[in-house]
């Protein structure tokens, strides 16, 4: 027998109207998913799974300005906000996998950090359930403006990271919509029109964001984008951080969409940069206004924002939450853990390096 | 609880908190296939080394030590989970026994099941029975951490040598009173060492009224109710005084011993008449020096007298303890050292020879800080040759480092109370029936008035008990300056 649970609601932010759909239908799902899994053995694979980047296909035409943008620090207190989701496959029934999703929102405010988590939820997916799950908690999100459109799931492998990203896009809606005059920091590109950032949805968060007179910067770890056959993030000029580098030239092929003019920052005097997307509808003004206090308010290690890493580092799941997700799913769902051996170690012994890696 | 690691006889189980096992409990691994069973005492308790437990802590820290604040929306609960797998502990614990058809044995040569094998706690009252520590001469020693009696035999005491150590203040004398009675309810005879006179009161209850010991506890002083004449002493007895105590050379005991029988054969063994003989005594100057300086150590101590009426015959008193059984008492409080070695010279020496004359069967001896009295001679002379003539000694010492390592070696009991020094631990992790391990680890950590309870009397298993109150008054209080 399931207990049956109820959503907490007491979301941290002070507005009057958070709308609680999304988070109430990922927990409906996960019981629903894990329901069906009951009284099944489960292998266990603790495989931590990075959300997949765009394939962008780069147009030989990017050009990076060779002059840059010095940014000087405003101290003016500003809330600076950031999200990030991550998603764990804690191992693997007869029918499918057994994932755990998390998403977190960062942010500082009187030299602070303070944190909201969300989650773990956690999902049994398989063939038969994918597309039930994944529509429904589709239409949780968009219930208004796409519930019409039914969506084809993605293959089971392929599940867990769109499920982080529905979560990570609702959290960030949410930080859109009640953040006000703040900087509000993604993980990742204002890249759209991917099955899972369709350009609309991208083009409300990003529109309820502006209304709030808030802009969203968006920074990415790594980036595939080169100007002259060099990554963008290793051409930076001899100057004294922190600056700007401009790009051009940045064309997709349709259906994709870059929601934003793609930047490279370097914060500080660390020898790191990273692509950095801000909303094309925002003034230049408010741009650099933006960034100036992220950096006057923020602290940077390696160049990257503290409040961007913490939203990373609190939504990552640990050995000891892994540990405990089986431990939970063993004790309130009834699923036997087995150890199956593993084909390649068995095969090939000391050159089997297993599976995860072959 | 699992079963986790075995090494040696070092087992290592992971406990989950709702599991509470502590250092000194008892756990009973048993495996139903093999039908055999480990016994093994917990002495340590560690977190386990649960991976990933490091990154959480870390990233609640983010910078200048602040814990990061924020708020967990758990829907699915799993925060629970996370703190059970966190706080799970690995218990050391140290095999004693297996057990196997209700039989105990030392051997811990098997290795039980990782998967199948089930571990729980195994009861005092329980391990009690298994390793049969009770009997028909039970003292029950105090109450253990499980609610239950720690009882003891009498006769695991019985021809054994006994230590009872721990800081200052803990009860060690407490314990060797509560020793002390219910040997003399069994009738023993018992002589005390008493070297700060708290033992004096026995036979009294807290509330100063007579308790039912009181006829049975004899206080002997040295120089008040308690002097002997020489003509009751045996030459031996004497001359062990002048050479063990008084360090007398050879040729002055030479002289001494032919002294002693010239005036004997004349009727004439008193002080004065000695004192006259050696004043008078045609020999080499440096001899005579060094006998009267002895006779005026012992006349000085007030110990000996030429009045038969004040001497009191040991052998009296001992008699009077034989039957029904009983406490001596030799208060050695307000006596000087020397005196102090003279009087239990003088004791030894009688408790000997009635022993070996058989007028007493046994004598248990309480020795409290026995370097501040006892020859070093008399150590080895107490563990072998005393014991065989029926003197069963129990030394009470806060300094175990007094008491030499061969006594440790041959100690058949250690009731051990708290020591925090390493070196203190050192010293008596070095007695033969004890593992190294559980003398640092549990002793490092017992609360004031427990003892850990070692050898014979518990059968090799270690057990910590409070020990229980006596309605004894007390008397071995340190006086204090700032006190009503």
């Amino acid at each position: 027998m399931i207990e049956q649970y109820t959503i907490t609601n007491k979301y941290n932010f002070p507005q009057p109207t958070i709308d609680t759909a999304l988070p109430q239908r990922f927990l409906e799902q996960s019981l629903n998913s894990l329901k069906q899994v009951q009284h099944q053995p489960l292998q266990l694979n603790p495989q931590n799974l990075q959300q997949f980047s765009i394939t962008e296909q780069y147009p030989s035409s990017i050009q990076l300005k060779p002059q840059p943008i010095p940014i000087k620090p405003d101290h003016q207190e500003t809330l600076i906000a950031a999200v990030d989701s991550s998603t764990i496959k804690i191992g693997e029934t007869s029918t499918g996998i057994i994932v755990a999703i998390r998403g977190a929102t960062v942010w500082r405010q009187n030299h602070r950090y303070k944190y909201t988590r969300l989650g773990p939820f956690i999902f049994h997916i398989t063939e038969e359930n994918k597309n039930a799950l994944y529509n429904v908690l589709e239409r949780a999100y968009f219930s208004f403006s796409y519930g019409a459109i039914h969506q084809a799931a993605p293959n089971i492998m392929q599940m867990p990271m769109r499920l982080a990203g529905l979560l990570e896009r609702w959290l960030q809606t949410m930080i859109a919509k009640t953040v006000n005059h703040g900087v509000i920091l993604f993980d990742g590109s204002l890249t759209s029109g991917t099955f899972d950032t369709p350009v609309q949805r991208l083009k409300e968060i990003l529109g309820y964001a502006r209304r709030n007179d808030s802009t969203v910067l968006a920074f990415s770890k790594a980036t595939t984008l080169r100007a002259n056959g060099i990554l963008i993030t290793e051409q930076l000029p001899n100057r004294e951080p922190p600056y700007l580098l401009e790009t051009t030239g940045i064309h997709f092929k349709s259906p994709i969409i870059l929601l934003g003019d793609v930047y490279v920052a370097r914060l500080n005097k660390a020898n790191f940069a990273f692509r950095l997307d801000i909303d094309k509808e925002t003034s230049e003004e408010q741009r650099m206004d933006a960034l100036r206090k992220l950096i006057g308010n923020d602290l940077y290690a390696q160049s990257y924002p503290e409040t961007l890493r913490l939203s990373h580092i609190l939504c990552t799941f640990t050995a000891n939450e892994v540990l405990a997700i089986q431990h939970f799913i063993t004790h309130k769902h009834g699923i036997q853990i087995v150890n199956r051996p593993d084909m390649h170690r068995l095969l090939f012994g000391p050159f089997g390096s297993g599976e995860i890696y072959a | 609880m699992k079963l986790y690691k075995k090494e040696g006889n070092i087992l290592q189980i992971i406990s989950f908190p709702t599991e509470s096992a502590e250092k000194g409990d008892y756990l009973l691994v048993e495996d139903q296939d093999a039908a055999k069973a480990l016994i093994a005492q917990v002495i340590d308790v560690q977190f386990a080394a649960v991976p990933g437990v490091l990154e959480e802590l870390l990233r609640t820290l983010p910078d200048g030590g602040e814990p990061l604040q924020g708020e967990d929306i758990d829907p699915m609960e799993i925060a629970p989970h996370i703190t059970y797998i966190q706080d799970a502990s690995l218990l050391i614990c140290k095999i004693r026994a297996t057990l196997e058809n209700e039989m105990l044995s030392p051997s811990s040569s098997w290795l039980p099941s990782r998967s199948q094998s089930t571990i729980k706690k195994l009861s005092i009252p329980m391990l009690m029975k298994l390793a049969k520590i009770d009997g028909k001469l039970p003292i029950i020693l105090g109450g253990t951490k499980d609610s239950s009696l720690l009882t003891i035999d009498a006769s695991a005491i019985d021809g054994t040598l006994n230590i009872i150590t721990g800081k200052k203040g803990c009860g060690k004398s407490h314990l060797s009173k509560l020793l002390m009675v219910n040997l003399v309810g069994y009738r023993a005879t018992v002589v005390i060492f008493d070297l700060n006179g708290e033992y004096t009161s026995l036979g009294m209850s807290n509330d100063g009224k007579r308790n039912m010991y009181y006829d049975k506890i004899h206080t002997l002083t040295p120089g008040q109710n308690f002097k002997v004449a020489l003509e009751q002493l045996h030459l031996n007895t004497v001359m062990g005084i002048l050479v063990n105590a008084l360090h007398l050379p050879g040729t002055s005991a030479r002289e001494f011993r032919r002294i002693w029988k010239m005036l004997k054969e004349k009727g004439k063994l008193n002080m004065q008449e000695l004192g006259e003989a050696i004043r008078d005594l045609n020999c080499n100057q440096h001899v005579r020096d060094a006998l009267a300086s002895r006779f005026h150590s012992l006349a000085n101590s007030g110990f000996f007298t030429d009045c038969p009426g004040e001497a009191t015959l040991l052998d009296e008193t001992v008699l009077k303890s034989k039957d029904q059984g009983g406490a001596i008492v030799i208060n050695l409080k307000n006596t000087s050292n020397i005196d102090r070695q003279i009087v239990v010279e003088y004791v030894l020496g009688k408790l000997v020879d009635s022993l070996s004359n058989w007028k007493l069967k046994a004598v248990f001896l309480f020795a409290e800080e026995a370097h501040l009295y006892l020859r070093e001679t008399y150590w080895d002379d107490i563990v072998t040759r005393m014991r065989h003539f029926g003197i069963f000694t129990t030394f009470i010492t806060n300094q175990p480092d007094t008491i030499q390592e061969n006594i440790y070696r041959q100690a058949d009991n250690i009731f051990l109370f708290n020591f925090t020094n390493e070196h203190d631990l050192d010293v008596v992790s070095r007695a033969a029936r004890v593992d190294a391990e559980t003398v640092r680890s549990i002793a490092r950590d017992l609360p004031p008035h427990h003892c850990l309870t070692l050898g014979k009397v518990v059968s090799d298993f270690p057990i910590v008990a409070r020990v229980r109150a006596l309605d004894i008054k007390t008397m071995g209080e340190t006086r204090l300056f700032f006190k009503d």
